[in-house]
């Protein structure tokens, strides 16, 4: 197979290797996501993300302080028992992962769900 | 403890160990294997993998015993270490895979452009690891104290003896089967004995838990600084800590990368309520051990001391076993990015320089250990924490989410949140456990705010420097594979 010469707008010296027939369609494809077009696509997919990521986060933390604050400010809670067990230790000891796994959970599902809409918009199969 | 059960424990383990890494030396032959195992490990091995390597002694020993001492204080930290590994699914897991990028410092440099911020973060990289191998090596001197009577540096050598075998024979590949094996060995290390000792206690109609209540070291409560700062520690340490992130790169793409994190999510919640329970059973039924300064050999002792003659023996030497796993598998993980960092850096990125930099890795921290005393283990991993959430962390997350990050702004940010937390620890150390102040021995809250407000600040001032392939980058960085051009 011959060289073939990029042309498409790189700002990185393209690598000294002879491109295959997949990476000269990976190189299609950046050009497209690097036109202006494309990066409005890009663009909103970032921010889709990033704001997913924070209201989780937000979530997870603020669930969090709920905790601490029952915690802390709840009387009685270290007499009172489960099975046995001090209420106080089975929130803090074993309550949050709960929350943890669906929070992860959550977010897996809805990232995904943006990065299919992305697809979905750029023409990808 | 009978010595013999402590010897034959790490004898079998280290043994396992090792054939691991020699069926590992069969299989991996070029520098991709090496490095990152080929990036086709599956997501149920990588997160064994994972959640072996990031289980360290400050989990198996130090947690537990933390919780002997100071109580609901102490589940925080359990919370953090699996809090964490949310915030890095969130912010860094896919992203991270994307970059393509071997290593931390690989990663800055592509995202930076810039020579001085790869060996800024190189630097940084190297310091962190050996700052965690350390407590590593403190546990190992720990457990051969306490369970063979043995002088305290024989454990220490050993496990760097036994971890340089694996790394330089088999490298990543084999590494991910030693980790994924170990942590299943860890995990059954700490559910059999308090099983087995929460059934006998059951059967004898003792209550479970009479008075956990009881505080046995008389220690105030911690406040709300030191639960914050704990907090931000482990939550935005974890995303930095370099063995854990060089496990992402072995993912096949940015979706199994997330998929892996949630497994090890899963995998770090059912572990976590094992010292939980080590902890509130030693506090009702061992609170003495506290008092002789011996928390944090509570994992070790309890089943001992609770069951006694040959079952007794039996469930102690699982126990040994599992913290030594503990400690060989977190301080084989740490060797495995430490060396990849310096050999790409210093050697040439060949498999012989890698050997070499995996014995530099090894050998340092194990001088550093045998100079210094061991502290509470819990702790002195939760500082190496705060180390990497005000120097790494702010990296990767500007670096990821922000277009106006720039390699001026990141090294300005390193330096600073290095110098405050190293600082601070330095101070710690010189001022001895009891003359710290909070704001010191949990310096996370105020230097993690420190370092993104330089990285922000520096980098607003030198807006020229923001590399010319950002848009290129953050589009790889954030679109998902296609999924036959996956490897460019």
């Amino acid at each position: 197979m011959t060289r073939v010469r990029v042309t498409a707008p790189r700002s990185m010296a393209p690598r000294g290797t002879a491109l295959t027939a997949a990476r000269s369609a990976a190189a299609s494809r950046e050009a497209a996501e690097e036109s202006d077009a494309g990066q409005v696509f890009v663009r909103s997919l970032i921010r889709s993300q990033l704001r997913l990521a924070l209201v989780v986060a937000g979530g997870f933390l603020l669930i969090l302080v709920a905790f601490a604050l029952v915690l802390g400010l709840v009387p009685g809670l270290a007499e009172s028992t489960i099975a046995g067990l001090p209420f106080n230790w089975v929130l803090l000891g074993a309550g949050i992962y709960p929350v943890t796994g669906l929070s992860a959970w959550l977010y897996i599902r809805t990232a995904a769900r943006n990065e299919a809409r992305y697809r979905d918009l750029v023409g990808d199969k | 403890m009978n010595p013999v059960v402590g010897i034959a424990a790490f004898v079998a383990v280290s043994l396992a160990t090792a054939a691991f890494g020699f069926y590992g030396l069969r299989i991996s032959r070029t520098t991709g294997d090496f490095y990152v195992a080929s990036r086709t490990v599956r997501p149920w091995w990588n997160a064994s993998a994972i959640g072996g390597e990031y289980l360290s002694a400050a989990s198996f020993l130090g947690v537990a015993g933390l919780i002997l001492l100071s109580g609901t204080d102490a589940l925080w930290f359990p919370v953090g270490y699996t809090a964490g590994y949310l915030m890095l699914l969130l912010f860094v897991a896919a992203p991270l895979r994307r970059s393509g990028a071997y290593t931390i410092p690989d990663f800055t440099e592509a995202r930076l452009d810039s020579r001085a911020a790869r060996r800024v973060t190189s630097l940084v990289v190297v310091m962190v690891g050996w700052l965690y191998i350390v407590p590593q090596l403190h546990g190992a001197a720990l457990a051969i104290r306490i369970t063979t009577g043995l002088p305290a540096w024989v454990g220490q050598v050993a496990v760097v003896a036994v971890v340089c075998f694996t790394v330089i024979a088999g490298g990543m590949r084999s590494i991910t089967f030693v980790q994924a094996f170990q942590y299943w060995l860890k995990l059954t290390a700490l559910a059999v004995p308090i099983l087995f000792i929460l059934f006998m206690l059951a059967s004898n109609g003792t209550p479970a838990a009479a008075d956990a209540a009881v505080n046995p070291t008389g220690a105030p409560a911690a406040g709300p600084y030191q639960t914050i700062s704990l907090l931000v520690a482990l939550l935005f340490g974890t995303l930095g800590l370099p063995h854990v992130l060089v496990r992402f790169y072995t993912n096949p793409d940015g979706q199994s990368a997330r998929r892996t994190t949630l497994i090890v999510l899963g995998l770090l919640s059912v572990f976590y309520l094992l010292p939980t329970a080590y902890g509130l059973t030693g506090r009702t039924f061992a609170p003495g051990l506290a008092q002789s300064g011996q928390a944090d050999a509570l994992v070790l002792l309890l089943p001992g001391r609770m069951v006694g003659g040959m079952a007794g023996d039996l469930l102690s030497a699982l126990v040994v076993a599992g913290a030594f796993a503990a400690f060989l598998s977190t301080t084989s993980g740490l060797v495995v990015s430490l060396a990849g960092v310096i050999s790409q850096d210093l050697l040439g990125g060949s498999v012989r320089g890698f050997r070499w930099a995996a014995l530099i890795s090894a050998l340092v921290p194990l001088g550093i250990a045998s100079m210094t005393d061991s502290l509470a283990l819990a702790g002195s991993v939760g500082l190496v924490f705060a180390f990497t959430a005000s120097t790494i962390c702010p990296v990767l997350l500007l670096g990821i989410w922000w277009r106006g990050l720039t390699d001026a702004g990141a090294i300005a940010g390193m330096v600073t949140g290095g110098v405050l937390c190293g600082g601070a620890m330095v101070a710690g150390s010189v001022l001895g456990a009891a003359g710290t102040p909070s704001w010191l021995a949990l310096p996370a809250a105020w230097t993690v705010p420190a370092a993104f407000a330089v990285m922000v600040l520096v980098s607003r001032a030198t807006r020229d420097r923001v590399p010319r392939t950002i848009t290129r980058l953050m589009t790889r960085l954030h679109t998902p594979e296609r999924p036959l051009a996956t490897e460019r």
